[in-house]
């Protein structure tokens, strides 16, 4: 269970996020939908401890992330800006993540082979392709086998093999009773694979509840977006 | 305790893990090495050459009492090193963190960012230490070949160790202050300038001719009033003064530090 109450956050002049309040359930996959500068990524970091807010807390299981012990074997998290070390080999980042959070070793060859990157193993991720760099932050996610997954825009950079199995192993993991929460500014992508959406526009919450609901009344999730987002979406296509 | 053990050792593997900590030290390591033995022959034939009142001749016209020569030189051999490039070595390291948000990911591992930051501190004197120790060894080792022919007790003798473990000392302080400024600026670059020019301030002696009390407040300057010998070298302060200033550097930094990692963002 992940709640957001009320989190504002300010970067300087600009408020990135603005009175965010809404709800994560167990058992299902939340997509959570907004334009670019929508202010899906600050969320996310707010709630994982990355960035402080300037109001209202994030909770996960009614506890701030960072008084989580040992907080990968409950979360885990793939953000854009949280890559690994280019002169460092993928096993070896994947092993330090694991020892900081007393996970055992061998998981770290399982999560590579979940992910399909066993081969690349031994090599230094600066020379990864961008889409084996996202295979590896979602590895990294797995490592703890955790309760709850966040994932900040999974599928860039993947290939259709991957996104088609993105989607299913994440059906997959709710369907196992926890909790996934991603975050995408397709809509597409969302409509096979969410069961809530909750949708951001500049850096408020515009709609919020199961996909069915969200999409009646309009030919497609697309067309939601956009009727829902329309003033925001219009400044960044415009 | 768990919570931070487990960090120290995620700080130990990433150091342990980076190409370009390895390669740095390993650099640091061979120069020492090369340096070492490119003066070996001269002190082997001073030391083969020292006189029936025990005096050397290791600089052209000054003879002195071999042993305490023979040990000074071993300690200058290593400070030398030490105070140059480790820090180097810290600034690397710390750096890593800034690169490609490592930072983030440091701390989605580890969110109380006191923890992280004592235990990057921990993990640095951890991997510094062992490094100066291989620094002094390899000096001894140098010294045991010149005397072994003489007095080859002299490496180990106790004034030779405690005089060893002081500059071990200094190596992890002025290490912590290169690794605490490099945290605070972000940048491997700064940290390596700002180390630098700490070491040339000291070396060139400006402060200590000009302001003595103001140059017995640098880290470095500390470090060389805490192991040279008031008789051989000109100092700015005395032994426990300079130890107090140097502990407090690396203290006062890192604790900065700590508090300025805790409440920017991550990024
Ligand atoms: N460190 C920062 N300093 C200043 N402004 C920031 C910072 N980070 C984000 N912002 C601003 O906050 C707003 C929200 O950004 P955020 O990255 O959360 O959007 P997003 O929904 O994740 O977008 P995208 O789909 O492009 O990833 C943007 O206007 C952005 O410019
Ligand atoms: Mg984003």
């Amino acid at each position: 269970m992940i709640e957001f109450k009320g989190v504002t956050k300010r970067y300087g002049a600009k408020t990135a996020v603005d009175a965010v309040t809404f709800a994560v359930r167990p058992g299902r996959v939340t997509g959570f939908l907004g334009p670019n500068g929508a202010g899906k990524s600050t969320s996310l970091r707010v709630l994982l401890g990355l960035d402080h807010a300037t109001s209202g807390e994030a909770l996960i299981a009614g506890k701030r992330y960072r008084d989580l012990t040992f907080p990968l074997r409950t979360v885990g998290a793939l953000l854009d800006g949280a890559g690994p070390v280019p002169d460092r080999r993928g096993a070896d980042h994947l092993a330090w993540i694991a020892r900081s959070n007393r996970i055992p070793r061998s998981r770290v060859g399982e999560v590579l082979e979940a992910v399909g990157l066993t081969d690349a193993a031994r090599q230094r991720t600066g020379r990864y392709s961008l889409g084996m760099r996202q295979r590896l932050g979602i590895a990294t996610a797995l490592l703890g086998d955790p309760e709850v997954l966040i994932l900040d825009e999974p599928v860039n950079g993947l290939d259709p093999d991957g996104i088609r199995w993105i989607r299913s192993f994440l059906r997959g993991y709710a369907g196992r009773g926890r909790t996934v929460l991603l975050s995408s500014h397709l809509m597409t992508e969302m409509a096979d694979t969410a069961d809530d959406v909750v949708v951001i526009a500049n850096g408020r919450i515009v709609a919020d509840g199961a996909l069915a609901d969200i999409t009646e009344g309009h030919p497609s999730l697309e067309d939601a977006f956009f009727a829902l987002t329309g003033a925001a979406s219009k400044q960044v296509w415009s | 305790m768990s919570v931070l053990t487990a960090a120290i050792g995620a700080e130990l593997s990433k150091i342990k893990s980076s190409r370009i900590v390895r390669l740095v030290t390993g650099v640091v390591l061979g120069l020492h090495l090369l340096i070492g033995a490119a003066n070996l022959g001269d002190t082997t034939t001073a030391v083969r050459n020292i006189g029936a009142d025990g005096l050397i001749e290791i600089f052209a016209g000054e003879r002195v009492l071999a042993g305490e020569a023979l040990v000074d030189l071993l300690i200058a051999s290593s400070l030398q090193i030490v105070v140059m490039f480790l820090p180097v070595v810290a600034a690397v390291i710390a750096g890593q963190e800034f690169l490609q948000g490592q930072l983030a990911q440091s701390v989605l591992s580890v969110p109380r960012r006191g923890i992280l930051v004592t235990a990057k501190a921990v993990a640095l004197v951890l991997y510094i230490g062992v490094v100066a120790v291989l620094v002094e060894a390899i000096s001894s080792a140098y010294l045991y070949a010149s005397v072994q022919d003489w007095n080859p007790g002299l490496v180990y003798a106790a004034g030779t160790l405690a005089e060893q473990a002081r500059l071990l000392a200094l190596a992890v302080l002025v290490s912590l202050v290169s690794f605490a400024i490099t945290t605070l600026a972000r940048s491997t670059l700064i940290g390596v300038v700002v180390s630098v020019l700490l070491m040339a301030l000291t070396m060139t002696q400006v402060l200590a001719r000009t302001v003595p009390s103001v140059d017995a407040l640098l880290p470095v300057s500390a470090g060389r009033n805490l192991v040279l010998d008031a008789a051989d070298a000109d100092l700015s302060s005395g032994p426990v003064r300079a130890a107090v200033v140097l502990v407090a550097w690396a203290v006062v930094s890192t604790l900065v530090a700590g508090v300025v990692l805790s409440r920017r963002d991550a990024r």
